[in-house]
């Protein structure tokens, strides 16, 4: 033990109050980021209400919250990969593969290979193996993340079509999982128990434990997270094979939830939770951010494209109105972020 | 000294370290100890091998050739885990701290030292990691809370947090922590200098210091005992008490300091000045400044950090809008002042963070030294590489430029030589009428800066105005004919130095 003793520093009180206001302006900013987001969330839901009575129906909620479940999961894995700087775009690619996968170890109309109640293993390990490629090759041949997992995106569609062959889209012949799919405990859709679930696992994970903290730091500054001696290359891959396995999953509730599969099972869920991420106030450039951002963005946004159904809005324009709104949104959260210098990463 | 050190085993042994990368020999047969207890001040100019020294004992390079021995033990670092986990902590020239992450936090990240402290199976225990984090502290005498987050901290209290870290590795293997401070005073304010080099006091009572400045009189300060290298050799190992400033100067640069008697003219009242500021405000940053700078003159604006200078800096050379009054160049009134203006006008800018807003770094040093003024190398819009090729040879020549490579990134040049590539690129303005510089001899070494110097000098000869916003009171008095005093935003003081003839005193009453 040290036995050193040192009389205390004659500290300056001036400093002493800079730190106690800085640590309170971050404590406020923290808190205040994910409040003002709860706010729009709220007026939105309260003008949805107004425009159409029936936005605010139980009925219509259950709706939104079960279209909501697979952006939060695919928002997890999103969440993750952007923390540490990178960006996973196969998204879409992963479910159309694992979707028609997880279709043909089913029963299903097809025929073929059925795993009956182990059917989801298969494409699970599916998704972690395109997850573990694009780790590999973003860390190992140094290839941008954007540009492998875009890749990553038509190698995951070209599974779907060789397996889907010339026939028809099979569809599942077992009705059970459509049905569990479909069924409300306690409330809540049970895809959407399956995703809030995980998403309190990964908030957890990323504020306790050594995994969520290493990822924090590996986005702040990776040269020195590999100098204090952390394993980044082999953190990166995990997250990869992470974000692939989340994707899987998503891809397997999809055919859930739908009954069957088509190559484009996946088609819209990247622009919904990439930029959800980003409006929840995740930076892109790494470091910042967290699950409960994403859990806001991701319901603000199905809110929105559920909200202006309701009220009217052809679906001729939604995908327009949509489009803007984002940009729009993506601003209003990047306002503060726009300094000269952005010193701090 | 009072410890009996001669006795002991040494702390930290090095018997012929040698370090080849292709065909550069960066280190050659280096040999040296340091007892526990002791402060050694390593000096050399860039280039001379200190990084790459710095670098073994941190684990990140392995040497060619020779031996560590850490009291005693040979040892080998396979990786900087290794050199962790043998008591080697670094205070970074570039802080190396997680700005997004806690105090706490930070001190504990080193993967070789965070398990004892608040972690189980990788969970942390939030409430033991800061117990422990703010025991760390109290060792090092610092008052900062664990909970605060890095990004919201001063420079100053960043570094507390890298020492903090550094020698926690004490407290994990009972083996006396050797901490390398790495130019830690480059880019602290005066005020704050001092509370390192109460910390570095302290340190000493903890484990050994290796210190590396560029400063130094900070070295005959704080040191025990001073290294000193020249192309990748020991050149020199002298007790403080037996050497002087000059005696260094000579042994790192291979030259005496050429002396630098700067001819002061007066000031000619007839002439308009180059530049006028009058009532120039922006709120919260500064009011009501006015003052001239005239050819042939540098003038040199000092104050604290939050004296508002490097906003005004900035105001001027069109960087950062201003909220109210006039900025007038050869009594001229500008108006919808931007850098690009600027830029046409013969105003030059070099700023503090150089790389990020000084140079292009994956460009050719060729490529930025004809980046703003392309001057003879352009026919038009057209560069001709041969041309550009020529004006480039000619400033690395002029400004000594090492490693005289015109074609190499500029990023892989030293601090020093990328500074003087900075230079280059605004010197190659013929119509150069006013060069604003924001702390120019940040992280040069001696040799550097003097060529630097002269430099600056040299633009005031051709008839160009400076303002200077130096590192140090001293930089301020050596370079200056004018000085303003800022504080809170305000000027509180005007200085001709030929005929005010100001101590550092003088200057540092009206700044604090």
């Amino acid at each position: 033990m040290m036995t050193t003793t040192l009389s205390p520093e004659q500290s300056s009180g001036v400093n002493e109050k800079l730190i106690q206001t800085a640590s309170r302006r971050s404590l406020l900013k923290s808190l205040t980021e994910p409040l003002s987001l709860l706010g729009a969330l709220v007026v939105l839901i309260v003008i949805f209400s107004i425009l159409n009575p029936r936005f605010a129906s139980l009925e219509n909620l259950q709706n939104l919250l079960n279209q909501a479940s697979l952006p939060l999961i695919i928002g997890i894995g999103a969440t993750f990969v952007i923390l540490i700087g990178s960006i996973d775009l196969s998204v879409e690619g992963v479910m159309a593969a694992t979707g028609v996968t997880f279709v043909l170890m089913s029963a299903n109309s097809r025929g073929g290979a059925d795993l009956g109640i182990w059917a989801w293993l298969v494409p699970l390990a599916l998704g972690v193996v395109l997850g573990l490629a694009s780790g590999l090759l973003y860390t190992k041949a140094r290839i941008p993340s954007f540009l492998v997992t875009l890749g990553m995106w038509f190698v995951g569609l070209g599974i779907a079509t060789v397996l889907y062959g010339t026939d028809a889209y099979p569809e599942l012949s077992n009705d059970a999982l459509t049905v569990w799919a479909a069924t409300i405990t306690a409330g809540l859709p049970n895809v959407f128990w399956v995703a809030l679930i995980l998403m309190i696992i990964a908030a957890l994970a990323l504020r306790y434990t050594r995994f969520g903290r290493a990822t924090l730091a590996i986005g702040n500054n990776e040269d020195i997270a590999r100098s204090s001696g952390m394993p980044v290359t082999k953190h990166k891959i995990v997250i990869f094979i992470i974000a692939g396995a989340l994707s899987g999953l998503a891809g397997i509730l999809a055919v859930m939830q739908m009954g069957g599969t088509s190559n484009n099972i996946g088609d819209g869920y990247l622009f919904i939770t990439i930029p959800a991420v980003v409006i929840g106030g995740t930076a892109l450039s790494g470091g910042k951010g967290g699950m409960l951002r994403t859990l806001l963005g991701i319901m603000l946004l199905m809110v929105l494209k559920n909200g202006l159904i309701l009220a009217g809005v052809s679906p001729n324009f939604e995908d327009m109105v949509s489009g803007a709104i984002l940009v729009v949104a993506i601003i209003a959260v990047a306002w503060s972020q726009r300094g000269r210098l952005r010193i701090e990463k | 000294m009072n410890k009996s050190t001669t006795a002991a085993v040494p702390a930290l042994r090095l018997t012929g370290i040698s370090k080849t990368f292709g065909s550069v020999e960066a280190l050659k047969n280096v040999s040296c100890e340091i007892a526990k207890g002791e402060v050694i001040g390593l000096i050399g100019e860039n280039g001379a091998g200190k990084s790459t020294l710095l670098k073994i004992l941190t684990g990140i390079y392995q040497p060619d050739q020779g031996t560590i021995e850490i009291n005693g033990a040979k040892t080998k670092f396979r990786g900087p885990r290794d050199s962790v986990l043998a008591g080697i902590g670094v205070v970074h020239q570039e802080q190396s701290l997680f700005t997004n992450l806690t105090v706490a936090e930070n001190i504990s990240m080193n993967s070789a030292t965070g398990r004892r402290f608040g972690t189980t199976f990788g969970i942390y225990r939030w409430g033991k990691l800061y117990k422990s984090a703010a025991e760390t502290l109290e060792i090092i005498g610092s008052n900062l809370g664990p909970r605060t987050r890095v990004g919201d901290l001063s420079f100053v209290d960043r570094q507390m947090v890298e020492i903090a870290r550094a020698i926690r590795v004490d407290t994990v293997k009972g083996a006396s922590p050797i901490v390398i401070l790495d130019e830690p005073t480059a880019l602290l304010e005066r005020g704050e200098t001092e509370i390192l080099e109460r910390e570095i006091r302290k340190l000493k009572d903890l484990g050994s210091v290796i210190f590396v400045s560029h400063r130094l009189d900070e070295i005959m300060r704080n040191c025990d005992r001073i290294l000193v290298m020249r192309n990748g050799e020991l050149v020199a190992d002298r007790p403080t008490s037996q050497v002087t400033e000059a005696e260094l100067f000579k042994l790192m640069v291979g030259h005496e300091s050429r002396a630098t008697n700067h001819q002061r003219g007066k000031v000619n009242p007839d002439v308009v000045p180059v530049l006028e500021v009058n009532n120039l405000r922006r709120k919260g940053k500064y009011s009501d400044i006015s003052f001239a700078a005239h050819a042939g003159r540098v003038t040199a604006i000092v104050g604290t950090s939050g004296s508002g200078r490097e906003e005004l800096s900035r105001a001027i050379f069109g960087a950062e809008k201003f909220d109210g009054g006039t900025i007038a160049l050869n009594g001229k009134k500008v108006s919808g002042w931007r850098t690009p203006k600027a830029v046409r006008n013969g105003v030059a800018y070099v700023p503090a963070e150089r790389k990020v807003e000084g140079m292009v770094g994956t460009f050719s040093a060729a490529e930025n030294i004809v980046l703003t003024h392309p001057g003879s190398a352009a026919f038009g819009p057209i560069i001709m590489p041969w041309k550009r090729n020529q004006v480039a040879r000619k400033w690395f020549a002029e400004l000594d430029v090492r490693p005289n490579d015109i074609d190499q990134d500029l990023e892989r040049f030293s601090g020093g030589n990328q500074q003087k590539v900075v230079m280059a690129r605004w010197l190659n303005d013929p119509k150069l009428q006013l060069l604003v510089l924001d702390h120019p001899l940040r992280g040069l070494d001696p040799g550097a800066a003097e060529t630097v110097n002269e430099h600056i000098k040299g633009a005031c000869t051709n008839g160009a105005a400076v303002i200077l916003l130096a590192d140090t009171l001293e930089e301020a008095l050596e370079m200056g004919d004018d000085i303003v005093v800022m504080r809170d935003g305000n000027i509180t003081a005007r200085f001709d130095v030929s005929v005010d003839d100001p101590s550092t005193l003088d200057l540092l009453e009206r700044m604090v």
